[in-house]
């Protein structure tokens, strides 16, 4: 048989101890229950040339794809009888309906504390504690942004109380860019259920930029650009702000996210920090 | 097949073994239907990188069980772990740095094997299903990718990991839920560590190996599509069975595959940058190579703003996905010459070519930020 077509070519006839001979199908007439007989004469297929059994396989050695669904090559069905507790066929559905009905009855359960399993540690409580970063001496210029590396203590579940290293981005703002930021308003920051936790004074000449970037989350950096000068520019996608936090180009849907903000009159300067989900218009408070 | 002893010889202790275990399981029957299958209009080298894959896996899972010897999962000890494997453990540097860049390796073996399917049309019917199987594991691999580039804990790794679910996030309605799934939170830490960790090193090869099972089993239903030219007598004329020549060719392969991983990582070992944190000093945060062309692409000013970045994070490559989906279903004639299929052969160049030129564009693009 071709593997590929799938083709019955040949029959192999046992010619009574005279070896085998290869029968194209074009000799056989008919095939009965049990009788192949054949066009030619016995002596027309003993002048044939002998069977080579070593050039083949059995079909049990060779992977023929959809053998079963094309060809039919079997001589006779081999019927296995089903027991005799098993014959009743109603008996069966039901049985294989009490699997799935099981399999739904240990399953089903689970679905709620598996989740609440994984979802543990997904939603933290937001935290509004005022940390210092440092003293604001260090902010020469107006409308710089200057960056204050501080270290923030995280206690993660059962780890150890680590301090992760963040930084934020301070600009000495003049009334131009405070109006561009404020716009006559004061800025009030609140928790999430509405309480006030503080508000930025549209006056107060000092801004705090959160050091992700709300496009994709990305630190940005303070630095040259050859056109448009001295800008906040995030290395990721490529988004540019100005000191008030304006996108003046690249991808960023929003402004950069203002920080509360509180300067003693020793220079400590003290922010709460927040983070916001990047990526959207409006925002989004996660941290 | 041929291991009956000639008469006379007692048969070896191999031999005797190999009878007890065939008599008890059909091993030679098995073993024989495996090798036999037609391969129409013969092998070819064009088929070696389903095998490879399938080689690149496994030694991806020989070096990663490996490193998990020494690695520790956990925020404070994850960067120490590997930095320890890279320069105090014999040989550490070696299969850490075989694993990474297996990883390239396996994802430009990907490429061609998808686009050798592709181009010979070899997804149209009744291979469907083997495609779709075929994309389920693409994903895969890109999720391993993903994930496991978190795990040396470095500043490299933290970065890609920030942006990369913040992309996720872009999904509508269960974005959010699935980026803090994913973090374990609201930031990366201890929780997105244990995540990507677990989801690296039991869901996903767990998963692979499932699914890489199922593609073979279809695979071998539907059989070899073959050549996309040719009469079925000339097919016939030159087809062979897998062993030996097709297994030979991937053999070869394998060989070629194993020697270029382990020349990178040789010529270019693994090398850190400082521990984790969201403070990234002078670092320009930056994915592995084969996740640039999203990244660099997501720089446009048209995927700028809620919306366009939600249409080049999500939107398009959703698209993407969904296109390659339903491709066998849509593509329904049964032409498999490329070059009577413009729409899919101009497609595919498009897509090739935007890739390596985002890609370019975004290695050239390094040197403007420095």
């Amino acid at each position: 048989m071709d593997p590929l077509s799938h083709e019955v070519s040949h029959l192999v006839v046992s010619m009574n101890g005279r070896g085998e001979r290869q029968v194209p199908m074009g000799a056989v007439q008919a095939i009965t229950h049990d009788v192949v007989q054949l066009r030619s004469s016995a002596s027309e297929i003993l002048r044939m040339p002998p069977f080579a059994r070593e050039e083949y396989v059995t079909l049990h050695e060779v992977e023929i794809p959809g053998l079963e669904r094309h060809v039919h090559v079997t001589p006779g069905e081999v019927l296995v009888p089903y027991p005799e507790l098993e014959r009743n066929v109603k008996r069966r559905t039901f049985f294989a309906n009490l699997t799935y009905v099981t399999g739904l009855f240990i399953g089903l359960p689970l679905v709620f504390p598996v989740l609440k399993f994984l979802m543990k540690p997904m939603y933290a409580s937001l935290d509004n504690r005022w940390l210092k970063i440092g003293n604001i001496g260090k902010v020469k210029t107006d409308d710089v942004g200057v960056q204050f590396q501080y270290k923030r203590k995280v206690k993660e579940a059962y780890m150890p109380e680590a301090e992760i290293e963040k930084n934020t981005w301070i600009v000495k703002a003049t009334s131009s860019v405070l109006e561009k930021v404020y716009q006559e308003k004061d800025m009030e920051f609140r928790d999430a259920a509405g309480r006030p936790i503080w508000t930025n004074k549209k006056d107060m000449p000092y801004l705090a930029f959160s050091g992700k970037c709300p496009h994709l989350g990305c630190a940005y950096k303070w630095r040259k650009h050859k056109v448009l000068g001295q800008v906040f520019l995030c290395p990721c996608h490529l988004s540019i702000y100005d000191a008030s936090g304006k996108v003046l180009d690249g991808p960023a849907p929003r402004p950069l996210d203002l920080l509360p903000i509180q300067v003693s009159a020793n220079g400590d300067v003290q922010i709460i920090d927040m983070e916001f989900k990047a990526g959207t218009k409006s925002q989004t408070r996660i941290v | 097949m041929n291991d009956t002893p000639a008469s006379g010889t007692q048969p070896t202790v191999a031999e005797k073994v190999f009878a007890f275990v065939d008599e008890r399981v059909g091993l030679k029957l098995l073993a024989a239907k495996m090798l036999n299958e037609s391969v129409p209009g013969g092998s070819r080298w064009a088929y070696v990188f389903g095998s490879i894959l399938l080689f690149i896996f496994i030694m991806q899972a020989v070096t990663g069980v490996l490193l998990m010897f020494y690695y520790v999962p956990t925020a404070d000890h994850a960067y120490a772990s590997t930095q320890y494997i890279l320069h105090d453990v014999d040989y550490g540097w070696f299969l850490l740095s075989y694993h990474f860049w297996g990883s390239s390796a396996m994802v430009l073996c990907v490429f061609a094997h998808m686009s050798q399917v592709f181009l010979w049309g070899a997804y149209k019917k009744p291979r469907e299903l083997i495609w779709l199987v075929g994309l389920a594991l693409f994903a895969l691999v890109m999720g391993f990718g993903f994930t496991g580039y978190l795990l040396p804990w470095d500043q490299r790794a933290y970065w890609a990991t920030t942006v990369g679910v913040e992309i996720m996030d872009k999904m509508p309605v269960l974005g959010d839920f699935l980026a803090r799934f994913l973090k374990g939170g609201a930031t990366p830490g201890q929780m997105t560590l244990s995540r990507f960790f677990v989801i690296h090193v039991m869901v996903l090869p767990a998963a692979l190996i499932a699914l890489a099972g199922l593609h073979l089993f279809l695979f071998r239903c539907a059989g070899p599509a073959g050549p996309f030219r040719g009469t079925p007598s000339e097919l016939k004329a030159k087809t062979d069975y897998f062993f030996p020549r097709q297994i030979w060719k991937d053999v070869v392969g394998m060989a070629v595959v194993f020697a270029c991983i382990s020349a990178m990582a040789f010529w270019e070992p693994v090398v850190l940058l400082d521990e984790a944190t969201p403070d990234p000093g002078d670092y320009h945060p930056e994915p592995e190579w084969y996740f640039l062309f999203i990244f660099q692409h997501l720089r446009l000013k048209m995927f700028s703003g809620e919306f366009g970045q939600f249409l080049g994070s999500m939107g398009l490559p959703g698209l993407l996905g969904i296109m390659l989906v339903l491709l066998p279903f849509f593509d329904r004639d049964p032409e498999r010459n490329i070059f009577k299929r413009p729409l899919a052969l101009i497609g595919w160049v498009v897509l090739t070519a935007s890739i390596l030129l985002f890609t370019v564009s975004a290695i050239i693009n390094r040197d403007f930020l420095d």
